[in-house]
């Protein structure tokens, strides 16, 4: 409840901040009016002295562009937050995170072909989303392919992944090297942002995003047992080879969802689940539905700080996980007991 | 258990398992009955964990049977499975700090769908068996706080939450101290009696096995070569053979359990064959390396051997312990005592057949042909022909009358090897009653 109650002030105070600044008594009375369906200030611009034109322009601002991009950045935060939380879990690694098998470069090249090729300009905004989602999962699931006959071998998939990525990244440089015009906008694809946020795109990611968290949380006990190895886990009952293949795929698909509408959003799923570690422990029946509420917060902070730091401009939102992230996680990186204990398989 | 109660806890039937070209176990039959406690036993690279993981179904045996309480156990899901037989390995190396009672309730996950949340009866479950390894006071502490023998226990624990009928243990004292080892068997052992949980266990310590189990069963290169209670299994021989290790075989005088003391390595000979349930044994007197073409011999041809008395240093000896044979070993150049003398009666006793060699008696060593002339009789003797015009004995002719006294006894003077080999091949009781 109190989560719910912190998220609403967040979201709240977050309308505050964005490209242009409007005055928080009318981001209030907005929020207030649009979310009681009216019932509350009729007039959203009363008791101040902005003209009903301007009045118009702040509701669509606040409320088709900031509160979109609001909720985006809480549900891509959510997305990538569980899915790095369900990938250090599955591969007893906590170095794991959600680009770990090579899924953002697949993303890349699907929203390359968009750029390049000018295909958004002429049809519906959801193709380069479309393009990116299919790029990702298409890779994902061509790597869990070619490493499936070895599957018990972590080693064997990561360096599959590792190895399809390094050539989709030779494709996508053969690609802007013939189209230098759509590297610009690649460019900021790599580095991820919240610009194509809009109530469409927020409904249907966080749909999706629930519908993967929840069967990722369902998880939780088998991920408990397989941390104690996969013979321990098999023994006391969980079907661990299944397990891995399922929770894999359902993290890929999370991740695949984020991508597909912000692009690659770096260290929000690495950082995210060893802050919930930190503060309520490794019970993954906690961890996973904690990096998401976690990774909800990073993100939207990441946002926020883009808005403070640079008044006006909307940057892309990786350099702030970056920032916030790089830091916290070298921090993690050489603490002599977290270093000790969690161990690098 | 849906299965029917008479069904065994463990039934393996021909097992097979191998390793690319290695055979890791080789036709495998194994019934456990409820309530034993059984030790498997044998060297590194025995079989030992191989056999374990078969019955967890961690591995598929490429020919054989495995039953868990008369099924098959790749019949059975993995929850099926887990509620009725739980694993203790070797050790964990838990990476997050998990609080022990939550740690032990892991072994609940059986029981359980991915909704449901641990029962008061759960925690239940996992405060007693907290108490059994005597853990309870540490239930609230994280577990890589615990020590390695506290760790161990609380592995125990959380097999023991699974509540199943059988309990599997792979080598689960080989990071303990000798006071851990004790503890942590002798708690096995009582829940074992108490809670009627079949157990086995792989131990590489025979002494903790022979002092634990109702029952060893010894595995050497993939074969089960010996089985039975620990006071007919345990033995010098099998350490000899399965081992390598040379080591005297005593008896506790308290529990009453056989154990051994190791001394040292056989020595890497030209052939040490690995059937322990092969013929013989054969004894052969000798010395001064009179003995040590017979005791080749005969063990190549997949005879077991004893040799002796013996002295130290003597070559027939260095032979002897060469092809893992047991031997009646005196201190060098003096007479063969009363204790050595007993030995040798032993292992003569033990005999199917006796050789003599050719070998020069004197007063030290004539109890050697003192105590062949007792079995006249009752083992066959083989006498090797000694050559012509060497003097052989040194004891005032009491050594000839003592080879007469054989050889009107019903003694069989044999050529050499190639005759004696005939002559056992012949003899009805050439093979060891087992």
């Amino acid at each position: 409840m109190g989560l719910v109650g912190a998220a609403v002030v967040l979201v709240a105070l977050s309308s505050l901040l964005g490209t242009v600044t409007v005055p928080p008594r009318i981001v209030f009375q907005i929020l207030l009016h649009q979310v009681s369906g009216g019932a509350f200030f009729p007039d959203q611009c009363a008791g101040t002295s902005v003209a009903p034109r301007l009045c118009g322009a702040y509701v669509a601002i606040i409320w088709q562009l900031y509160v979109p991009e609001i909720l985006l950045a809480l549900i891509v935060g959510a997305a990538l937050g569980i899915s790095g939380g369900a990938l250090q879990g599955v591969f007893r690694n906590p170095l794991a995170d959600p680009f770990l098998l090579g899924i953002s470069s697949g993303g890349t090249i699907g929203a390359a072909i968009i750029y390049v090729y000018r295909i958004q300009e002429a049809q519906a905004d959801l193709f380069l989303p479309l393009f990116a989602f299919v790029g990702s999962v298409g890779t994902g699931l061509l790597i869990l392919a070619i490493a499936r006959g070895r599957f018990s071998s972590v080693e064997t998939l990561l360096l599959t992944g590792v190895a399809l990525a390094n050539l989709l990244s030779a494709v996508l440089s053969l690609i802007l090297l013939y189209n230098p015009a759509g590297s610009e906008q690649v460019t900021f694809w790599l580095l991820g942002g919240l610009g194509l946020a809009t109530w469409q795109v927020d409904g249907i990611a966080c749909g999706a995003v629930l519908i993967l968290a929840t069967a990722l949380t369902l998880h939780g006990r088998e991920l408990n047992l397989i941390q104690l190895g996969h013979d321990v886990a098999q023994s006391a009952g969980v079907d661990a080879r299944r397990v891995r293949l399922r929770v894999i795929l359902l993290a890929s698909l999370t991740t695949a969802i984020a991508v597909a509408f912000t692009g690659i959003i770096g260290f929000v799923g690495l950082v995210s689940p060893h802050i919930v570690r930190r503060l309520w422990g490794s019970d993954y029946r906690v961890v996973l539905p904690g990096a998401a509420a976690v990774g909800a917060i990073f993100l939207l902070a990441a946002r926020d700080a883009n808005y403070v730091l640079f008044p006006g401009s909307l940057l892309p939102i990786g350099i702030f996980t970056a920032f916030a992230g790089v830091p916290f996680f070298l921090y993690l990186l050489y603490r002599q007991r977290y270093a000790s204990t969690m161990g690098v398989a | 258990m849906s299965a029917p109660s008479s069904a065994p806890p463990l039934r393996l039937t021909g097992v097979t398992v191998r390793y690319g070209t290695r055979l890791a176990l080789h036709d495998v039959n194994l019934t456990v009955r409820p309530g034993e406690f059984i030790a498997l036993a044998g060297p590194n690279g025995s079989g030992k964990t191989t056999l374990l993981r078969v019955v967890l179904g961690f591995l598929t045996p490429e020919e054989g049977a495995v039953e868990l309480f008369g099924r098959p156990v790749g019949s059975l899901s993995t929850l099926e499975r887990a509620r009725s037989v739980a694993w203790v390995p070797q050790g964990e190396n838990p990476r997050d700090d998990v609080r022990l009672l939550e740690y032990v309730l892991y072994g609940r996950f059986p029981y359980h769908g991915p909704l449901d949340a641990e029962t008061p009866a759960d925690r239940a479950i996992a405060w007693r068996v907290l108490g059994e390894v005597g853990l309870a006071d540490r239930a609230e502490d994280g577990i890589l706080s615990l020590s390695g023998g506290e760790r161990q226990r609380a592995i125990l624990a959380r097999a023991l939450a699974q509540t199943t009928p059988l309990l599997l243990l792979d080598e689960p004292t080989s990071h303990l101290d000798i006071g851990h080892q004790l503890d942590l068997l002798s708690r096995v052992r009582s829940l074992a009696v108490d809670s009627q949980v079949t157990v086995v266990a792989a131990l590489h310590d025979l002494n903790l096995a022979a002092r634990f189990a109702d029952r060893i069963v010894v595995l050497s290169r993939g074969r089960r070569v010996a089985d039975g209670p620990p006071s007919s299994v345990i033995s010098e021989e099998l350490l000899a053979r399965v081992w390598g290790v040379v080591a005297d075989l005593r008896r506790d005088p308290r529990t009453g359990a056989p154990y051994l003391l190791p001394h040292h390595l056989v020595p890497p000979g030209p052939s040490v064959p690995g059937e322990l349930l092969g013929k013989g044994p054969v004894h052969v007197v000798g010395g001064g390396g009179s003995g040590a073409p017979y005791l080749r011999a005969l063990s190549e041809a997949g005879y077991r051997v004893t040799a002796g008395a013996l002295h130290l240093l003597d070559s027939d000896l260095e032979t002897a312990e060469s092809l893992g044979a047991l031997s009646a070993v005196e201190v060098p150049f003096a007479p063969i005592g009363d204790e050595v003398r007993a030995r040798l009666r032993g292992l003569l006793e033990a005999a199917t057949a006796i050789v003599v060699a050719p070998f020069p008696v004197g007063p030290s060593n004539l109890p050697n042909l003192e105590e062949v002339a007792r079995r006249l009789g009752r083992t066959p003797i083989l006498l090797i022909r000694r050559p012509a015009g060497i003097e052989w004995d040194f004891a005032d002719g009491r050594a000839r009358a003592l080879e007469e006294n054989l050889r009107q006894g019903g003694a069989r003077e044999v050529a050499g090897a190639a005759e004696m080999l005939a002559a056992l091949a012949a003899a009805p009781v050439a093979t060891a009653p087992q």
